[in-house]
């Protein structure tokens, strides 16, 4: 694919960075943003209810674009917990041999304080994957269950991974994450149902109106051991990757992300204060307890986060 | 130490579980994991039957703060020699090793001389364990 040469991926220098990243706090962080470089990687999320076999498809289009002369980067999130703080990061376990490729690249994370599928400081730890050339990047979610749509504003294109026996799912996820995502996978097509599950997402894609040149997300079904059907999946997201390329909406892109990268300082930091504040603050009236939390916030803002050099136009 | 310092003696640590070489036993090495998970560490565990070489490359891309290797062959001296010096080689500055299995007395020092910083059985009891690699790691940052 890019023949362009590239430095060797420094996998001890990333790997160090990232650990660095995703230990800032919510202040810190934003002394320490990472610029996005001109020439970003394309990023698709791939996301989904526990053990719909994400990792495992995850691994299929990693060796794909591996294949393609891609210098691939994963980023797989599982859940903290909320008592010890502690997390078991799985999904390693499933890249098998991919591990190995000298282009390939897998980072496990913790979802920390976020509690939207994502991972605290994601939006830096991509950038930072970023400067270090790669042309794709995969983003495991948590495992979802219908509320989790963050993923959109991160990455370009959602890969939403069902399974069968996830009938009732589809009903509730009709207007969540059924709505965000650009390719359909109902995976374990080898077990009894995956056919009827593909008819209902079939169903509710059906039902929408797309204007003339909207992309419609198919639905592809797919297994472990069905090479050929990883392969329709990875065509699935080229075609989707060629429609957008004519679509110029890289503006609204980019302040999607940029939106959500200030929202989840904000909610990480609030989360940070929130356990700071001693315990008996929260006999308090709502309106007291908000105002502290407030001030505390405003208080960061006033102490160390130095207005930006530039002037910028009042954007109204 | 009581279960409130326990509690979070390890939250936001990255330690690596490994198991090296053909042994297949990994009881051991799932009852650490989830020990120092319930301490607040974040875990990840390689598997079974992994080499020294994708151990250390495991560990700096995943930038850990530690590495513990559960070795019940009896290869331990082998095994984790060829761990740390692919650790030094891949650049894994400042990880720390932990061992633990089946390690008889008269090793303890042959590990200790390959800079392993702590060295378990399962005559420790495990609270103890978990405090221990806690404490080794608190050390690193002072
Ligand atoms: C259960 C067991 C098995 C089970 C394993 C099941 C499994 N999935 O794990 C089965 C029956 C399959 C088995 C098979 C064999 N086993 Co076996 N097995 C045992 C036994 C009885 C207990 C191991 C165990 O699970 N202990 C419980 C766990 C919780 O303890 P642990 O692993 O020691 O871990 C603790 C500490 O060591 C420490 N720790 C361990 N790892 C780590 C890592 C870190 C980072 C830290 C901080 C701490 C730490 O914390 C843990 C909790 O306290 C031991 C005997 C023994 N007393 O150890 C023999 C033993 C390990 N087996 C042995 C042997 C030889 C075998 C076989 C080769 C054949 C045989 N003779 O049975 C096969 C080979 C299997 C293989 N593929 O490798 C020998 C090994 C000899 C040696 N070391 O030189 C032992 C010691 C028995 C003996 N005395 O001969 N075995
Ligand atoms: N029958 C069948 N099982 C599969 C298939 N793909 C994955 N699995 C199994 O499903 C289980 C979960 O797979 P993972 O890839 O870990 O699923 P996941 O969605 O990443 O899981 P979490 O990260 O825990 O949410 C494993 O036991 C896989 O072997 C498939 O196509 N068919
Ligand atoms: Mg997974």
């Amino acid at each position: 694919m890019s023949s362009a040469p590239r430095s060797p991926l420094d996998r001890a220098a990333l790997g160090r960075m990232l650990t660095r990243i995703a230990n800032a706090g919510g202040r810190a962080a934003l002394h320490e943003l990472i610029e996005p470089p001109a020439r970003g990687a394309r990023r698709i999320g791939i996301t989904g209810a526990p053990g719909t076999g994400k990792s495992t498809l995850m691994r299929c289009l990693a060796a794909a674009s591996l294949a393609q002369g891609r210098r691939v980067g994963v980023v797989a999130v599982d859940p903290s917990s909320p008592y010890s703080h502690g997390a078991i990061l799985g999904d390693r376990i499933r890249m098998g041999e991919v591990v190995g490729h000298p282009e390939f690249y897998f980072r496990s994370l913790a979802s920390r304080s976020a509690h939207d599928g994502l991972a605290d400081n994601l939006a830096d730890i991509l950038c930072a994957m970023e400067q270090h050339d790669f042309d794709e990047l995969l983003v495991e979610t948590v495992g979802v269950g219908q509320a989790e749509l963050a993923v959109r504003a991160l990455v370009d294109c959602v890969v939403l991974v069902l399974m069968p026996e996830s009938g009732d799912q589809v009903q509730a996820m009709k207007a969540g994450v059924l709505e965000i995502s650009d390719v359909f996978v109902v995976n374990k097509a080898d077990l009894p149902g995956a056919g009827q599950i593909a008819a209902q997402v079939g169903d509710v894609v059906g039902l929408r109106r797309y204007e003339a040149g909207q992309w419609v997300p198919p639905v592809i079904l797919a297994s472990q051991h069905d090479a050929a059907s990883h392969q329709a999946v990875a065509k699935a997201i080229e075609a989707y990757f060629a429609w957008r390329r004519n679509r110029n909406n890289e503006t609204a892109c980019r302040r999607a992300r940029a939106a959500y990268h200030a929202q989840s300082l904000i909610h990480q930091r609030i989360e940070e204060l929130l356990a700071e504040l001693p315990s008996a603050t929260f006999d308090l009236p709502l309106r007291e307890v908000h105002r502290r939390l407030v001030t505390r916030l405003s208080a960061d803002l006033d102490a160390s986060i130095p207005p930006t050099q530039e002037a910028y136009v009042d954007v109204r | 130490m009581t279960d409130a310092t326990q509690l979070h003696a390890l939250r936001g640590r990255r330690i690596l579980i490994a198991k090296p070489g053909l042994d297949g036993h990994d009881v051991g090495a799932k009852v650490i994991a989830l020990a120092l998970r319930d301490a607040g560490a974040e875990v990840i565990y390689t598997g079974l039957r992994k080499s020294p070489e994708y151990i250390a490359r495991v560990a700096v891309e995943e930038g850990v703060d530690a590495v513990g290797l559960s070795v019940l062959s009896g290869s331990h001296r082998e095994l984790v020699a060829d761990t740390v010096n692919y650790l030094r080689r891949a650049g894994a500055t400042g990880v720390r090793v932990f061992v633990g299995g089946t390690i008889p007395a008269e090793d303890l020092e042959y590990l200790r001389s390959l800079g392993v910083r702590g060295i378990y059985t399962s005559a420790m009891p495990l609270d103890d364990v978990v405090a221990s690699v806690a404490q080794a790691l608190a050390e690193q940052t002072t």
